[in-house]
Formats: C-alpha cells, sequence, structure tokens
C-alpha cells in the first residue's frame, strides 16, 4: 500500500487524532444508576408514544415505548424499577424531549454485561429469515448508532423500488478522541460479524465491503482474519481506508471504498447501497440471535478533562452527570463538554441530559484546549483564503454559504447548495479568520426549513 | 462547575491558524527579497520600505479611529501591503513619494471599500498606478544596484550615466523598436534572475522571490495554482513571441527572470482577497495576468505590464467566482 492508492475520498483534514486517552481501555460496564430517563425519541422519525404509566413496574430489556410509524423505533427499559414520571428532559440539539424516567431498583437488576462471548466462527446467518430478522431487528428499536439514529429495519429491510447491491460496514470512527467503534471492533470482533452477515442476508446484497481506517490497523486484521470464515459466496472484504476527517460520514465513505459518489440531495439507496456502522451491526446480532433490545451501548468518555477516561458499557437513558461520577468527576480545567466528538458533537451546559442510543462518545475540553481553538479568538474578516473551499468534502463554497446566511439572502445560501451540506465542520475548523462557518450554514438550513414551513 | 461550562457551536476543536499568522507567513516570505534589495539597494531600500510600511499602517490606523473600529493593526495585513508596495518602487523614489503610496493603498484601495477581506483591487498595485499617473518621472527612474557600475559598460549603451541604468525590460522595450539587438537584451536573464541588473527594489532578484514563494507553498500559505498558472502563460505567450519573431522579441527566460514576473507570481497575484476562490477560478485568473503581462511588455507602451496585468484581472474576480460556481460533489441537486 504506497500512499497513492489508498482509498480515499477528496477534500477533508487532519485534525490531531487524540485517541490515546481511551484507544488501550477495554469495555468497561458501569454500575446502574438511581434513576434512568430514556428518550421517546431517539431515532430520525417519527417519536414513540410512552406504552407504560406513572408508578408501572418495568423489567429489564421491556418495551416502553413505540410507535405505529413505518419510520420509527422502539425504546426499552434498559433495568428494572418503577415508571416515576414521564416528563421532558433536556436534549443537546432540540432543547427539550419526552423520556420515561424509571427509578431503578437496584437490588434486582444486574447492570448488564456484553454478550460477545456467544458469537465465534460458527456463526450461521441462514437460520433465520429475512422477516424474522426483520422483526427482531426491529422489536429491538434498533437504530444507526453512528450518530444520526436512522431506524436500521427502515435501512436493510427488502425494498423491491430501491433493491440493494452493496453493504458497506463502517469503521472509520474519524472522529477526534472517540473509540468506542474501534474497542468494539476490538473485542466483539464475531459478534459484529455476525450483525453484519445478518444485515447482508436480509438486504440482499452481493457484496460487503467493511471500510476501518488505516488508524486501526490491529481491527483491520482482526476483521480479515475472521471474514476468512465466512463462506465465499458472501464476498465480504475489508478495506482500509485513508485515515482522514470525515471519513466516516457515508457519502465520504462511499466514495472511499466503492468509488462512487451518491447524488447530491439523495440517499445511499437511491444507488444500491446500504450503510451501516459497526456497533449498528452488533446490536443487529445481539437482538436477532440472543432477542435482547438495544438497551445499552458503548461510550468513549474522554479528554483531557475527565479523571478516569475509558469505554464503558452504558444503559440508555443515564445521565452525564452520573457518567461523569463514574468516571471520577471532571478535572479542575474543564471547559466544555461535548456529547459527541470534538468535530460534530453538541456542547451541553445541563448535566442532567441523558445519553441515547446515538450517544458515542462524551468529550471533555479543558480551558486550554478551547481557548487555542476557537473560544475567545476574535472573529476577523473573510480574507477569502479558500481554505474552506479546499476542505469541503463536498465539494461546496462554505464560505459563500454562511455569508449569505449571515446577510438574510437564503435564496443565495440555495444557489450555493446549503442542503447539500453534511455539516462535517471542516470549513470551521481551517478557517484562519475564525469564522463560525458550520454554524451559519446550520443556522440557515434552520431558517429555510422554517420558511418552507417544514416545522 | 456550571459556570464554567462553555457552549459553542460545533466544531469544538481549530486548527492553530489565524489571519495573523497567514499575514507573517507572507512577510517572512518577502524577508529574501527584502534582503536582497538591502543588499543591491543598501539603506536607501530599508528605508523605503519602512516608509511604506509606516504610511500604511497610518493609514488603516486613522481609518479605524473614524470608522470607530477596533484595531485591526495586529492582522498585519497593512503592513503586508506596505512591504509589496515598496518592492515594487523605483530604488530612487522619493521618501514622501512611497509615504503617500503607503498611506493611498490603504485609505483609498482598501478601507473606503470596506477593510481587509473587501477591497475589490490590490491595494499595493493600485496604489502604484495611482503613483505612476502622478509621478511619471520618479517613477521610471532606475538607480543602478550598488557596487554593480562595473557591468554597466557591457551593453556599450549610450544614454546610461553612473547612477541610473535601463531595466532589463526597457533594454527589451528598446528591442521592439530595433534600437538593440534582441539577442544581445536576451543575455539579461541569467543577471536578472540574481539581482544584478537594475529594476524595483524587489524585483531585482528572482532568486530571492522564488525561495520566498517556495516558502509559502511549503507553508500552504499559498496553492501553487496562481504562481503556476502567472509562470506558465507568461511563459508560453512569450515563447510565442520569441519564437515568431527572434530578432525583435527577446527570449522567455527573460521576461520570467526580468521585472516583476515572480513578485507577481507569488505575491502579488496570489493575495486571496482580490483572486477567485475556486481552483478553476484560479487557474482562469493567473493565466490571464501572465498573459496580460505579456502582451503590454510585448505590444503595450510601457516595459512592464505586471501592475496593469493584476489590476485588470482583480476586476474580473467577481465575474470569474460566478462562472466557476463549483459544483457539489454529488451534482447539482434538484432543489
Amino acid at each position: 500500500m504506497g500512499i497513492f492508492n489508498r482509498a480515499t475520498f477528496a477534500g477533508g483534514i487532519h485534525p490531531p487524532e487524540n485517541k490515546e486517552f481511551t484507544q488501550a481501555c477495554p469495555i468497561e460496564s458501569v454500575p446502574l444508576p438511581k434513576q434512568l430517563a430514556v428518550p421517546l425519541s431517539q431515532h430520525l422519525g417519527a417519536p414513540c408514544k410512552p406504552i407504560v404509566g406513572k408508578k408501572d413496574v418495568v423489567s429489564a430489556g421491556q418495551m416502553i415505548g413505540s410507535s405505529d410509524a413505518f419510520v420509527s423505533a422502539p425504546v426499552h427499559s434498559p433495568a428494572s424499577g418503577i415508571v416515576r414520571d414521564i416528563a421532558l428532559v433536556p436534549h443537546p440539539v432540540i432543547g427539550r424531549t419526552l423520556a420515561v424516567i424509571i427509578d431503578v431498583d437496584r437490588e434486582k437488576s444486574e447492570p448488564k454485561r456484553p454478550r460477545c462471548e456467544q458469537f465465534d466462527d460458527s456463526f450461521n446467518p441462514h437460520q433465520w429469515t429475512v422477516e424474522q430478522i426483520c422483526t427482531a431487528v426491529h422489536q429491538a428499536g434498533i437504530v444507526g448508532m453512528g450518530g444520526a439514529g436512522f431506524p436500521t429495519r427502515v435501512k436493510i429491510e427488502p425494498n423491491p423500488s430501491m433493491p440493494k447491491e452493496v453493504l458497506v460496514i463502517n469503521g472509520c470512527e474519524c472522529e477526534p478522541f472517540i473509540t468506542c467503534d474501534y474497542r468494539v471492533m476490538l473485542e466483539w470482533t464475531w459478534q459484529v460479524l455476525a450483525g453484519v452477515r445478518l444485515a447482508a442476508k436480509t438486504a440482499g446484497v452481493s457484496r460487503v465491503r467493511i471500510g476501518i481506517e488505516d488508524n486501526k490497523p490491529d481491527a483491520i486484521e482482526l476483521f480479515r482474519q475472521a471474514v476468512k470464515t465466512c463462506p465465499d459466496s458472501e464476498d465480504i472484504q475489508v478495506i482500509a481506508v485513508k485515515t482522514k476527517y470525515p471519513q466516516g460520514g457515508e457519502r465520504q465513505l462511499i466514495k472511499s471504498v466503492l468509488g462512487k459518489t451518491v447524488p447530491s440531495g439523495s440517499i445511499p439507496p437511491t444507488i444500491g447501497i446500504c450503510v451501516l456502522n459497526a456497533a449498528t451491526c452488533a446490536a443487529i446480532a445481539e437482538a436477532v440471535a440472543l432477542g435482547q433490545p438495544l438497551t445499552h451501548r458503548v461510550v468513549s468518555v474522554t479528554g483531557r478533562a475527565i479523571a478516569r477516561p475509558g469505554n464503558y458499557y452504558v444503559p440508555i437513558g443515564m445521565s452525564v452527570q452520573d457518567l461523569i461520577e463514574h468516571c471520577g468527576g471532571l478535572t479542575e480545567t474543564a471547559a466544555k463538554v461535548v456529547l459527541g466528538g470534538p468535530m460534530m458533537g453538541c456542547a451541553i451546559a445541563d448535566m442532567s441530559t441523558p445519553l441515547t442510543k446515538t450517544s458515542g462518545a462524551l468529550t471533555f475540553l479543558t480551558r486550554k484546549e478551547v481557548t487555542e481553538a476557537r473560544f475567545r479568538r476574535r472573529q476577523t474578516p473573510c480574507i477569502r483564503c479558500g481554505r474552506c473551499v479546499m476542505a469541503c468534502p463536498e465539494k461546496l463554497n462554505p464560505t459563500r454559504i454562511a455569508h449569505a446566511v449571515k446577510a438574510g439572502k437564503l435564496d443565495l445560501a440555495q444557489q450555493y447548495y446549503i442542503t447539500a451540506c453534511i455539516e462535517c465542520g471542516c470549513c470551521s475548523y481551517v478557517c484562519p479568520a475564525n469564522i463560525e462557518i458550520t454554524g451559519y450554514i446550520k443556522t440557515g438550513k434552520l431558517l429555510l426549513a422554517r420558511a418552507q414551513k417544514k416545522i | 462547575m456550571l459556570s464554567k461550562i462553555t457552549v459553542s457551536p460545533a466544531p469544538h476543536i481549530g486548527q492553530p491558524l489565524s489571519t495573523q499568522r497567514v499575514m507573517l507567513d507572507v512577510l517572512i516570505g518577502l524577508a529574501p527579497a527584502v534582503a536582497a534589495s538591502w543588499y543591491f539597494f543598501r539603506w536607501y531600500a530599508v528605508t523605503a520600505i519602512a516608509v511604506c510600511v509606516a504610511g500604511c499602517l497610518a493609514g488603516e490606523w486613522a481609518c479605524n479611529l473614524l470608522r470607530r473600529r477596533p484595531n485591526s493593526l495586529g492582522d498585519l495585513s497593512a503592513a503586508v501591503t506596505g512591504v509589496i508596495l515598496a518592492l515594487s518602487l523605483p530604488p530612487a523614489v522619493p521618501l514622501w513619494v512611497a509615504a503617500v503610496g503607503g498611506v493611498f493603498a490603504i485609505v483609498i484601495v482598501k478601507m473606503v471599500f470596506g477593510g481587509l477581506g473587501s477591497n475589490i483591487f490590490n491595494p499595493a498595485m493600485a496604489s502604484r498606478a495611482f503613483l505612476t499617473a502622478s509621478f511619471g518621472v520618479l517613477m521610471t527612474t532606475w538607480t543602478v544596484p550598488a557596487g554593480l557600475d562595473a557591468k554597466m559598460g557591457q551593453m556599450a549603451m549610450t544614454n546610461t550615466s553612473a547612477t541610473t541604468q535601463a531595466t532589463p525590460l526597457a533594454w527589451s522595450k528598446m528591442a521592439l523598436k530595433g534600437q538593440v539587438p534582441a539577442k544581445e537584451v536576451s543575455k539579461l536573464a541569467i543577471s536578472s534572475f540574481w539581482g544584478q541588473e537594475g529594476g524595483c527594489l524587489g524585483e531585482t532578484s528572482a532568486a530571492a522571490l522564488l525561495i520566498g514563494g517556495l516558502y509559502l507553498l511549503a507553508r500552504r500559505t499559498i496553492t501553487l495554482h496562481i504562481p503556476a498558472a502567472v509562470i506558465l502563460s507568461a511563459g508560453a505567450a512569450a515563447t510565442i513571441g520569441w519564437l515568431i519573431k527572434p530578432d525583435v522579441y527577446v527570449s522567455p527566460w527573460l521576461h520570467l527572470a526580468g521585472g516583476g514576473m515572480m513578485l507577481c507570481a507569488f505575491f502579488i497575484a496570489t493575495d486571496p482577497v482580490t483572486a477567485p476562490l475556486t481552483t478553476m477560478g484560479k487557474w482562469i485568473f493567473g493565466a490571464g495576468v501572465g498573459i496580460l503581462i505579456i502582451l503590454i511588455r510585448l505590444l503595450g507602451e510601457y516595459p512592464e505590464g505586471v501592475m496593469y496585468a493584476v489590476l485588470i484581472m482583480n476586476a474580473f474576480t467577481p465575474l470569474i467566482d460566478r462562472c466557476c460556481r463549483l459544483v457539489p460533489a454529488g451534482g447539482k441537486p434538484n432543489v
């Protein structure tokens, strides 16, 4: 492998990886907190309606919210306990969201442990029919765990109008600091592979491509060895992709591993591709083979401002505050708590925010990091240096869009294809004038949606 | 604990790069040329550069005061304008002309249009055009580089004195009129490259400019597109002329090494504010500058074309930007 033939896309940036805080930390279970707040909307699509009431007794794994809508995913209780309330809890993006608040019965329920030891090379995905797999995936409430949270059933279900040819597995984890998918791929290799094969069977694809960034050579090697046990007919290949942000963006990953470009404004299935995150595949395997709903996930707690960084197997609905306490608390220098990675994550102010199915990381940044980076550095005029244009992985003109939004010209922003922006943050990262380009674009998209009365 | 937590939009990390650092890099890139002009024109060069920079800084400071804006001297952009303007002035220019040029560049060309990032024309070049129009004779008096008087006799020309000298480009203009053989003038290319010929303060040594340009490329302060487009297109245009009439037009090497070509390619045309944003736009802009320089040199009345070439292409920048709109990676969406 030379420098020139590595699978990659045009544009992007190389932020410091900072993976050393947690990449060597094995996945660790956490004790159950006193209270869990399980949000009823942890996915894209219709929010769930609660199907339990106040003071109801719930058991671990019991469904507590569901919806009849096609694009939706039910939610389950991660532990046994009593429903205290159905109330609004803080949400990093939409402000507030409805959640089922459960007082955990810590005597009755044990913290759940990973089930990876139940998968090995003898796994046979053909024990289940496509319908069985689809139902199990839907019933388990599985959504894309990489961040977007799109219901997985909708993605992998056979769809005659959009037949799928290739399944791309996203093992890039291009965000700095985060290592949850990396640890899942290292420790739960067989479970992930089982999920991959189940998803491939369901989607009816002829090829599977697992894309892993080449800064994780051990994960690449493990998967290369593991896929050798699969029958050739399944055609699974592991592809080492160049370490670059945002390699894990699905449009970028498709370009890197298949050389194909997803048309702007449309989704991968329109060109016969289905993309799943590695952790999602592990959840599929657990749901189908063991009947386990998605109630726990691996979260990287990382950064210089947390006492004990690590990769934790966390019940969904656990508050950030509880997790911080379990990790030894914040250091004196803590200045920013980011739900997610530093490039696309949301800075949160309310530590009672619950973790959801899509929360892959909590990044704690110090005052020094925040000050050095962007905060407090004065914004200066755009000098049209073009760094954002060079960095944009979608080949947009970020500075033009940002200026159009700033001037209130949404039609001009649309002419510069504001809707094609994937909000990766590369433009803001490279801007020497310290302009919040991504922030302006996000604002513009929101204003546009409001103008079109979509929300 | 909560009171100390910061909330802001993503991304939460950034490259440790500021406008100030970008401008500082340009100044560092200009350092070899400044050193060369100091070597060739001694203290006169240093004072001229200092006066120009002082004029620019004073203009910026006064304008900020008038516009009630925060002080922006720290971003160093005015200093960059000052140095580039000074390097494009002839060595014998009176210091008050340099000062007027500095003030004009910032106040009229930059601040009146809205300050950093909003000017249409390159401040240094527009100011130089103003000085040329206002003080024609002062702006075309070329002093011999110090210590190089001995070389004067080589061309055996009559109209040279001990203190002034025609520049290589002026020689090539004379070659056009058949006053001197073009072949002889073409031999000046090598000495022009190293800087042993007359010219503006900063144009004398193409080698020094090239070193600074390579530094900017290495620091990624500029991209290769504009310098490559300027040099390739100018080289091509000059070669065509030279192949057609080798006894009238001088060799393309002299065109590349002489005059402000290198200063233009690496430091003037690459001014991000007045150049197009997109890669395609940069190629077009650079090619336009290169071709116009040679057209003016070969067919125009002036011996040097850098200034007007850059100003003309600056005027085209908005149009180029509009024509070279980027197509998103996935093609145009159906909005």
